[in-house]
C-alpha cells in the first residue's frame, strides 16, 4: 500500500461507527431544530405557518429527513437561508461537541473536533480533514443523502459554518480556496460576501483548502485550555456524536477497500444486511453501490495527483487498476476529464 | 432522495366585498345553459363542429384560469373587482359560444342571440376600465420603489429582507450603465461585526438592522441613484455622476445610526465601513463587484 494512500486512510475514524439513515430520529430539537427555528423566527413565520404543514412539532426528535424538510421550505421563504444559518450553526449549541469546538485552541483542532462528532455538529454533511505537509483539506461528503437541489445549500451552508467559526472563535477573517462541485452560479454575490472570493466551480468535490500555518495559529482560548468536554467525548459521553450517516460509512469502508476489488457484497458485509437490502437501501438515498464507489475513486485518483503530485501510473497501481490505459478511461468516465489535464 | 412539501393554500381575494363570486360565476354558467336547454334545438351529433368545441372550451378554460390566477395574486379593491368583472364577462361570453355549438338558437329569440357578443363587450370593456385603474395604482406603487429599481423591473431579483434589488439586480444594472457609457461611483457598505450581533443579540436583531439600513441610506440618495442589498451586509449604491462628497455623506449617515434592539435596553453602534471606486466602462461587473468585496473584508 503506498504512502500517500495510508495518509488518506489516516482521515478515517477509528473503530466502527454506527450508522443512521435518513429516517433515523436521533438529532434533538434543541440543536438544529431550534437553529432552524430561530431563522424562521427571525423572518416572521409562526410554528403554525412553516412546521404544522410539514408534520413537524416543535420540541420532537428529528431525522435527518425531516430536517431537509424543512431547510427546503425556509428555502422557499429566503433564499440565504444556507448562509445566514450557516454563520450561526457552529460553534453550536449541540451539547459536549459545541463545547470542545469551544475549547479548542487552533483551527487544526477544531476541525478535528468537526470531523470526529459530525452527528452532532454537521449530520447533513459530512466532513473530512485530509492534512498535507503545508495545507489542510477539509473535504464534504453526503451523510446520508439529500435532494439534489439541496446540495448546494448543504454545501453553503457547512462551508460559511466553518468560516464565520474561526472568525469568531479565532477573531480574525480566514483565508481559505474553495472548491465547489457544481456550475457557477449565475452571480456570486452571496459567495462572495459569505464566504470570500478565492472561489472555483466546476471541481470534482465540495473542498476548502488552507495553508497549515493559518490552522495552527492559536486562538484566544488556548490561553486558557480546557478539556473536559473533548476527554469527556473521548470517554464516550456522548455516543451518538460518533454516529455516520450511512453514506459516510460506505464511503469510509470503500476507502479502507482502495487498491483492492471491492464488491456489493463485501460492503453489505459491513453494515450486516443483505446485497439486496442494502441496493435498496441506498435506492432509497437516492443513490446506488457503482455511483459510491466512482465518487470514492475518483477522490482518491485527484488526492493523489493533485496534492501528492502521483504520476499516473502510480495512481492506478494504487488503486487497484492492472494498465494505465484502462485507469484512464474509468478517470474519464468518473470526472468528464483525463488525467493528464490536471 | 425524495421530500414531500406542501403545496401553499390558495388564497382567493374578494371581489365586490363577495367572496362567493366564484360561486355566482358558477350559477351564472349554469343558468346560460339552462336558456340554451330550454329555449334552443339540440343539434344532433352529426352537426358538431369539434375544432371549435375544442378551441372555445380552451378560451373558457384560460379565461377562468386568468381569474383563479388574479385573485390569488392581487388584494381585494377597485381593480381587482374591475378587472375580475371584465374577465367574469368575457367567460361567459365564452361560455354561451360553447353552448351555442351544442344547440341552435331559433332566430326570433332575438335577445338571446345577442348574449354572446354583449356578454363579450361588457366584459371587454370593464377589463379596460379595470387596467386603466391599474395603470394609476402602479404609478402609485412605482414612487415607493424609487431608489430601490432604475427603470427595470424583475420580481426574482428582490431581497425579501430590504425589499431592495439583490446582487443579480446590481449586476444587471452595472451592466447596462457600463453600456450607457455614463461615468458613475459604485459604492459599498457594510456593517463589521454584523455575524457578532446575530450571536449575541439573536437573527431577529440583525434582520431589524438590515431592514433599517436600507431607508437610511435611501434617504441621502439623489433621484436616479440606486441602492442594492449585495448580500450578507453589504449594501451597494450606484451614483451616476456622483460628486467627491456624496460616498462619504453615506457612510456618515450609517455611522450615525443607533439601533435599539428589541430588548428595549441596549442600543448597539456598529463600526460602519465603506469602499468606493469609478465604474470602469470595461472591465467585468462581477469582478469590480468582487474586488469591492475583498478590499471591504
Amino acid at each position: 500500500m503506498s504512502e500517500a494512500l495510508a495518509l488518506l486512510r489516516r482521515s478515517l475514524p477509528a473503530g466502527v461507527a454506527t450508522h443512521f439513515g435518513a429516517d433515523t430520529a436521533f438529532i434533538p430539537w434543541a440543536y438544529q431544530g431550534a437553529l432552524l427555528a430561530e431563522f424562521a423566527h427571525s423572518r416572521g413565520l409562526a410554528a403554525q405557518e412553516w412546521l404544522a404543514p410539514l408534520g413537524i412539532t416543535a420540541g420532537q426528535l428529528l431525522t435527518p429527513r425531516q430536517l431537509l424538510t424543512m431547510l427546503a421550505a425556509l428555502q422557499t421563504h429566503a433564499r440565504d437561508v444556507g448562509f445566514v444559518l450557516g454563520q450561526l450553526s457552529l460553534p453550536g449549541h449541540f451539547g459536549l461537541a459545541s463545547q470542545a469546538l469551544q475549547q479548542a485552541g487552533d483551527l487544526r483542532q477544531a476541525l478535528q473536533v468537526l470531523c470526529a462528532y459530525a452527528a452532532r455538529l454537521s449530520p447533513l454533511l459530512t466532513p473530512r480533514l485530509l492534512e498535507t505537509e503545508e495545507e489542510l483539506l477539509l473535504i464534504w461528503t453526503e451523510a446520508c443523502g439529500a435532494p439534489a437541489p439541496l446540495q448546494p445549500l448543504l454545501v453553503d451552508m457547512q462551508m460559511s459554518a466553518v468560516i464565520a467559526m474561526a472568525q469568531w472563535l479565532g477573531g480574525r477573517p480566514l483565508r481559505c480556496r474553495l472548491s465547489f462541485n457544481r456550475t457557477r452560479p449565475r452571480e456570486l454575490s452571496q459567495h462572495a460576501a459569505y464566504l470570500g472570493t478565492d472561489l472555483q466551480f466546476g471541481c470534482q468535490v465540495d473542498a476548502m483548502r488552507l495553508p497549515l500555518a493559518e490552522a495552527l495559529r492559536p486562538w484566544p482560548a488556548a490561553q486558557r485550555p480546557a478539556a473536559m468536554a473533548r476527554n469527556a467525548l473521548a470517554q464516550g459521553a456522548d455516543p451518538q456524536a460518533l454516529w455516520r450517516g450511512q453514506l459516510a460509512v460506505l464511503y469510509d469502508h470503500l476507502v479502507s477497500q482502495l487498491g483492492e476489488p471491492a464488491t456489493l457484497e463485501g460492503s453489505a458485509r459491513r453494515f450486516q444486511v443483505s446485497p439486496a437490502t442494502l441496493k435498496r437501501q441506498l435506492a432509497q438515498l437516492g443513490t446506488h453501490y457503482q455511483a459510491q464507489l466512482d465518487q470514492v475513486r475518483a477522490h482518491a485518483a485527484l488526492y493523489l495527483m493533485s496534492l501528492q503530485g502521483q504520476r499516473g501510473e502510480a495512481v492506478a497501481r494504487s488503486l487497484g487498476f492492472h494498465d494505465k490505459s484502462n485507469f484512464r478511461r474509468s478517470f474519464r468516465r468518473w470526472t468528464g476529464m483525463t488525467p493528464g489535464m490536471l | 432522495m425524495k421530500l414531500a412539501l406542501p403545496r401553499p393554500p390558495l388564497v382567493l381575494a374578494p371581489v365586490a366585498g363577495s367572496r362567493h363570486f366564484g360561486h355566482a360565476l358558477l350559477l351564472l354558467m349554469c343558468g346560460i345553459t339552462w336558456l340554451f336547454a330550454h329555449w334552443a334545438v339540440a343539434k344532433p351529433l352529426a352537426l358538431w363542429r369539434w375544432i371549435d368545441i375544442l378551441s372555445e372550451s380552451l378560451v373558457v378554460a384560460m379565461l377562468g384560469l386568468w381569474l383563479v390566477q388574479l385573485r390569488t395574486s392581487r388584494p381585494g379593491g377597485r381593480v381587482t373587482t374591475w378587472l375580475c368583472l371584465g374577465l367574469a364577462g368575457m367567460l361567459l361570453g365564452g361560455w354561451a359560444d360553447l353552448m351555442d355549438e351544442f344547440w341552435k338558437l331559433p332566430r326570433d329569440y332575438a335577445l338571446l342571440l345577442g348574449m354572446e357578443s354583449s356578454l363579450h363587450l361588457a366584459g371587454m370593456v370593464g377589463l379596460t376600465w379595470g387596467l386603466h385603474l391599474w395603470r394609476q395604482e402602479q404609478l402609485a406603487l412605482n414612487a415607493l420603489r424609487g431608489g430601490r429599481e432604475r427603470g427595470y423591473r424583475e420580481h426574482d431579483q428582490i431581497d425579501r429582507l430590504t425589499q431592495l434589488g439583490d446582487g443579480a439586480y446590481l449586476l444587471d444594472q452595472l451592466r447596462w450603465q457600463q453600456r450607457r457609457g455614463e461615468p458613475a461611483t459604485v459604492v459599498m457598505l457594510g456593517w463589521a461585526d454584523l455575524p457578532a450581533l446575530s450571536r449575541q443579540q439573536g437573527l431577529a436583531e440583525t434582520d431589524r438592522l438590515l431592514q433599517a439600513t436600507g431607508p437610511v441610506l435611501l434617504l441621502q440618495l439623489r433621484p436616479g441613484d440606486l441602492l442594492c442589498r449585495y448580500a450578507a451586509d453589504r449594501f451597494v449604491a450606484l451614483l451616476p455622476r456622483a460628486d467627491r462628497a456624496l460616498p462619504d455623506d453615506l457612510l456618515a449617515a450609517l455611522q450615525a445610526h443607533v439601533h435599539p434592539c428589541a430588548d428595549g435596553q441596549t442600543r448597539a453602534r456598529l463600526q460602519a465601513r465603506m469602499v468606493q471606486a469609478p465604474l470602469d466602462p470595461v472591465l467585468d461587473a462581477e469582478s469590480q463587484l468582487l474586488r469591492l468585496v475583498e478590499q471591504l473584508r
